[in-house]
């Protein structure tokens, strides 16, 4: 007679175990990088974070707009003063040494941008991050001038998971972040500030949030605020991409046809 | 042009009773710069909750059709002052510094006066 026996269980990881070793941690990797101090780029779904031993000195995602757009869509810096370049970090680095603009106000600006990138960048991901060892250019070359502010791993994602309450808290419906955006027609529409007007008038049915936000040259997230609010208070609705359901088979049944002649002829009254 | 922490740093050593001090950017509630405060008062939170504060005025104003905007708010309790001064900087872009002062040290009137100065040395 054989013995069958059963085979041990495989060893399956306890993501609840991981969740509690690590409250509020939105990438195991990062947390793991920032821990061990890493130099280089890493790169997620839905955007990039530059770190510089173990701290976030830049980050880039094609939802948000960079600082280029930033500065330069309600001329705090001439468009033609900007060092027309991909790398940002390099152009800022310049701007700082030419005194272009007063370093508090580029430090804000810089600040504002990095956040809001990160915001997305650390949204929840169907792929897994990739992270490239190395050098990052975000650091400048050393000597010039004092280079900006790094930002600590976990201040970036306290705040991202706070940005997240937030949208939460004024809309929980998110459908509207990403989708095109149309306008609903309240019967009595509140009024809105003129922010939220600018871009509720950008509204029309195929440009997204992020779209309006390069467009108004606002940070993304500044603008999910805004829409979320509109889309409660139900000036706008996220365009329904899926086709709406296939209409019901005509329904034979008497008593069925009672029913909704009764109900046609409640509602007309 | 003072940078963003030498000016939060003038508030605390400058104005007599200080305890804290924050920039906050008005839309999204985050601190972009604090100084001060203690482990039983946190900035961040007092930052994104006064963020409500400034949006709850402003509607009102608007319902009413006020035109003016506003320069500063003052809260006071029982032991505190606490001073929120909205920045009309180049960037538009909502910020306001939020102070908050010992009430039996501070000197409300000066307050507000090194306040304004801190806010037009900001320059933002």
């Amino acid at each position: 007679m054989t013995v069958v026996d059963i085979p041990p269980p495989l060893p399956v990881r306890d993501r609840t175990a991981l969740h509690e070793r690590a409250p509020g941690a939105l990438s195991p990797m990062l947390t793991r990088l920032a821990e061990e101090r890493a130099t280089g780029v890493l790169v997620r779904e839905h955007g990039t974070l530059h770190l510089a031993e173990g701290r976030v000195v830049h980050a880039e995602s094609p939802l948000a707009p960079g600082l280029d757009v930033l500065l330069t869509a309600r001329g705090t810096l001439d468009a033609a003063a900007w060092p027309w370049t991909d790398d940002i970090p390099a152009a800022t680095h310049r701007l700082l040494v030419a005194g272009l603009l007063p370093r508090g106000a580029l430090e804000l600006c810089r600040l504002g941008a990095l956040y809001d990138a990160g915001y997305f960048a650390l949204a929840p991901s169907s792929t897994p991050g990739r992270f490239r060892y190395g050098t990052t250019a975000a650091a400048g070359p050393p000597g010039a001038v004092r280079p900006l502010r790094a930002v600590p791993v976990t201040a970036l994602e306290r705040e991202t998971l706070r940005r997240r309450e937030l949208l939460h808290r004024i809309w929980p419906d998110p459908s509207a972040d990403g989708a095109p955006l149309i306008r609903a027609d309240p019967v009595a529409p509140p009024p809105v500030t003129p922010r939220q007007r600018a871009v509720l008038d950008r509204v029309d049915g195929v440009r997204t949030a992020p779209q309006i936000a390069r467009e108004l040259g606002r940070p993304a997230f500044h603008t999910l605020v805004d829409v979320r609010r509109l889309a409660a208070a139900g000036l706008l609705v996220p365009r329904n991409t899926v086709p709406p359901p296939p209409p019901l088979p005509p329904v034979t049944d008497p008593d069925i046809a009672l029913l909704k002649r009764l109900r046609d002829a409640l509602e007309a009254l | 042009m003072a940078n963003t922490e030498t000016a939060l740093k003038e508030c605390l050593t400058s104005i007599e009773g200080a305890t804290g001090v924050a920039l906050v950017d008005y839309t999204s509630g985050m601190a972009l710069g604090t100084m001060g405060g203690s482990k039983s008062f946190d900035l961040n939170v007092a930052a994104a909750g006064n963020t409500d504060v400034i949006r709850a005025k402003m509607r009102t104003m608007e319902h009413l059709g006020l035109k003016g905007e506003i320069e500063d708010i003052l809260i006071t309790l029982s032991n505190q002052y606490h001073l929120i001064r909205l920045l009309k900087g180049r960037g538009g872009n909502g910020l306001f510094l939020y102070l908050v002062l010992d009430q039996s040290r501070a000197n409300l009137a000066m307050a507000r006066h090194q306040l304004k100065r801190v806010e037009e040395d900001l320059e933002v």
